[in-house]
């Protein structure tokens, strides 16, 4: 959809009737105000948005935006939403969904959307557990979880989202926080504006089933140190000022060094953070980047530009009508041999 | 022994691991979710694994990987989730293999799928529905036993108030007998064969050539015409002079029952009766049990379903009227107001009256 920025638009008019229903202290409330916040400045009338989502806390996100809506089967909105942005590309397509939801019963539909490329935004909310079914572990939780599902404590090990939408050739790879208003706002925006399928993990606390998970990235205090903030040109510099640590790759590994007051980080050696290498790689060793040992970016990880899948259909209709003409019902009907009974 | 006040979810799934069964897997879902938690809760004490999966088409995948190799497994979820399997039930069905599977559904409105299914090709589930948690222990462990009986998936119909209902109840294993053998599956051994073994649902085994679909189906067709003879199970009240027989199943009947005993005592002349086994629907039963009757009244948690078997069990000799219907709360979980003994009455009362006019 053709953003028109002289079109004028609040925020109240991206909030529906519905009564809000999550948990006290959710996350969601957070991501859904900044959603509704920002939908405005994207100048795409309410009536060219469609937001999907299948089953989880998260998918309940439709009802609360004063947009064209889709709650539909678990796992499958990816699979609603290649449908919708194939028949009216013109239309901006919003898939909001969870860990369980998109990566464990979706991760097969989540695969082939992003491959794809359809322009669309997905927002996977990332709280490591199954919140609507009342705390069993998810495909993102850590490897010895409790819960009633894994009593003994969970031994599968969890899929990194960000890590995931690289292998799937993801062209737009951002992290952002629940919390984090400026941020998050930002990322979507730089989401919309992206031509392509645009991946956003978006960290959330889950305050009932597993509170605090992300709380030194989320924390003021503790952020800069427990977090890198990912910026196109600068170095990967992170920590207060009085205490400042760098990553550098050696022969592609990561690893952590402290930085001197003075010090440049470039002549250190930090690596600058680049969003558009053709190759995934460097976006790849970043992913592998996780607290403890080290920060947890968050951040546009990768931009880079492809056809996306809508516009090579469309391409293969144009010339495919331009070569057979457009097609005659009728004329089909009849052409070659008929029977008359 | 004694008995233990203990959730439905509870008993069932010690009743399943009393009954040997070693391989659990499933995915969260109300009211399902807590048959899961059990499990998980349960097996590995008694050595066997219990897997929430990723999704319940990967949850059946796993049984039927793990019933394969010999062990009693089995999965389950809700109506909603077993949608999601139903490719696999066929499948087993035909592979011959035996699973037991859990539906906690969201009410009765599973009966089709239950007993139809919404699989491909000629097959049928044996449909076990247990009205209390205490006949839920006992058709628990009647199920593996069904299962390796006849090679065969047997389904456990519960719903949310049996998922969730405190009961006290005894678990006490069953003896069912010796147990069938076993040298199809694919538990490493030679098994006097000598040859490797395939687990397939085309009919295919080594060391034949090709496959006849035919006569394959035709077999299979005639074990399900044993299995209609052999595993009817029903349950019938003061149906030999009662003017109105009400048929219900589940739950439902265990309300229904009450009805019947309250109004007997009042004098009425009316009868439950209780099919236990919703495939193979007790048709013949049922024709017996209603011949004294004038009107027979189905009361199902559903839209109509089960009434279809009940007009094919007596097939137009009494009027047959429905006074059940759909019935839920607002989370849609099956909790509805026809779960009241008194709204049952009434509707009973009313087959009286419109059957006296």
């Amino acid at each position: 959809m053709a953003a028109d920025p002289a079109l004028k638009m609040t925020r109240k008019e991206f909030v529906s009737d519905q009564d809000v229903r999550w948990c006290p202290g959710c996350g969601d409330y957070s991501i859904l105000a900044n959603v509704q916040r920002v939908m405005p400045e994207l100048g795409v009338p309410r009536e060219n948005v469609v937001f999907v989502s299948g089953i989880g806390c998260s998918s309940r996100f439709p009802y609360y935006m004063n947009t064209y809506g889709f709650h539909t089967i678990h796992g499958r909105a990816p699979a609603f939403a290649t449908g919708i942005k194939a028949s009216r590309p013109e239309l901006s397509v919003w898939i909001v969904t969870g860990d369980g939801d998109g990566l464990s019963i979706g991760g097969n539909h989540l695969l082939h959307t992003i491959r794809r490329n359809i322009n669309t935004q997905i927002l996977l909310f990332n709280n490591q557990i199954y919140g609507l079914t009342k705390g069993q572990y998810s495909p993102t939780s850590k490897v010895g979880i409790k819960t009633k599902s894994t009593p003994q404590g969970s031994i599968d090990h969890p899929v990194d989202p960000i890590a995931f939408a690289i292998g799937c050739g993801a062209t737009f790879i951002a992290r952002t926080i629940d919390v984090d208003a400026k941020h998050m706002q930002n990322i979507l925006k730089r989401a919309h504006e992206h031509k392509g399928t645009a991946f956003v993990e978006i960290l959330q606390n889950c305050p009932v089933f597993n509170d605090g998970i992300w709380e030194d990235v989320q924390d003021r205090k503790s952020r800069a140190k427990a977090s890198l903030v990912l910026e196109h040109g600068q170095p990967l510099v992170y920590g207060p000022a009085e205490n400042r640590q760098g990553i550098v790759f050696k022969d592609g590994i990561p690893s952590v060094i402290d930085l001197a007051e003075d010090d440049d980080p470039i002549e250190r050696g930090v690596v600058v953070h680049d969003e558009h290498p053709e190759a995934s790689s460097y976006a790849g060793v970043l992913a592998t980047l996780q607290r403890p040992d080290f920060p947890l970016p968050v951040g546009v990880f990768r931009a880079v530009e492809k056809p996306t899948y809508e516009a090579m259909l469309q391409d293969q209709v144009d010339s495919a009508t331009a070569e057979r003409g457009v097609g005659d019902l009728s004329a089909l009907l009849h052409s070659g041999d008929t029977w008359r009974i | 022994m004694s008995r233990d006040l203990m959730e439905g979810s509870e008993a069932i799934a010690r009743a399943a691991i009393d009954a040997d069964c070693r391989f659990f897997s499933g995915y969260p879902m109300t009211p399902f979710t807590e048959l899961l938690e059990n499990f998980a809760k349960s097996l590995p004490a008694r050595g066997g694994v219990c897997i929430n999966a990723e999704s319940e088409i990967e949850a059946i995948g796993m049984a039927w990987g793990a019933a394969a190799t010999g062990a009693r497994a089995a999965t389950g979820s809700t109506g909603q989730g077993l949608a999601l399997m139903q490719e696999s039930l066929s499948e087993i069905s035909r592979a011959e293999v035996p699973l037991v599977i859990f539906n906690m559904a969201r009410g009765q409105g599973d009966y089709y799928q239950a007993t139809r299914g919404g699989g491909h090709g000629d097959y049928r589930l044996l449909v076990l529905a247990p009205t209390d948690v205490e006949e839920a222990v006992y058709l628990t462990q009647l199920a593996f036993h069904l299962a390796d009986h006849w090679r065969h998936p047997v389904l456990v119909y519960g719903d949310y108030l049996l998922a969730h209902t405190r009961q006290a109840v005894e678990i006490t294993p069953t003896d069912f007998g010796e147990r069938p053998d076993k040298s199809w599956a694919v538990d490493g051994s030679l098994g006097g064969t000598g040859r490797s073994r395939n687990v397939n649902s085309i009919g295919m085994q080594k060391g034949t050539k090709g496959i006849d679909p035919e006569a394959f189906w035709d077999r299979l067709q005639k074990k399900t015409e044993r299995i209609e003879a052999a595993e009817v199970r029903f349950e019938e009240e003061n149906c030999e002079d009662a003017e109105i027989v009400i048929v219900a199943f589940g739950t439902l009947a265990r309300f229904a029952r009450y009805v019947v005993r309250e109004l007997r005592a009042e004098g009425v002349r009316v009868g439950l009766f209780r099919p236990i086994s919703l495939w193979p629907f007790p048709s013949e039963a049922l024709d017996r049990a209603t011949s004294n009757a004038r009107r027979v009244a189905v009361l199902e948690q559903n839209a109509g379903q089960m009434i279809d078997d009940v007009r094919l069990s007596i097939l137009g000799r009494v009027p047959i009227v429905s006074i059940g219907g759909i019935s839920t709360d607002a989370a849609g979980f099956g909790i509805g107001p026809l779960l009241d003994a008194e709204v049952i009455r009434a509707r009973v009362e009313n087959v009286f009256q419109e059957g006296a006019s």
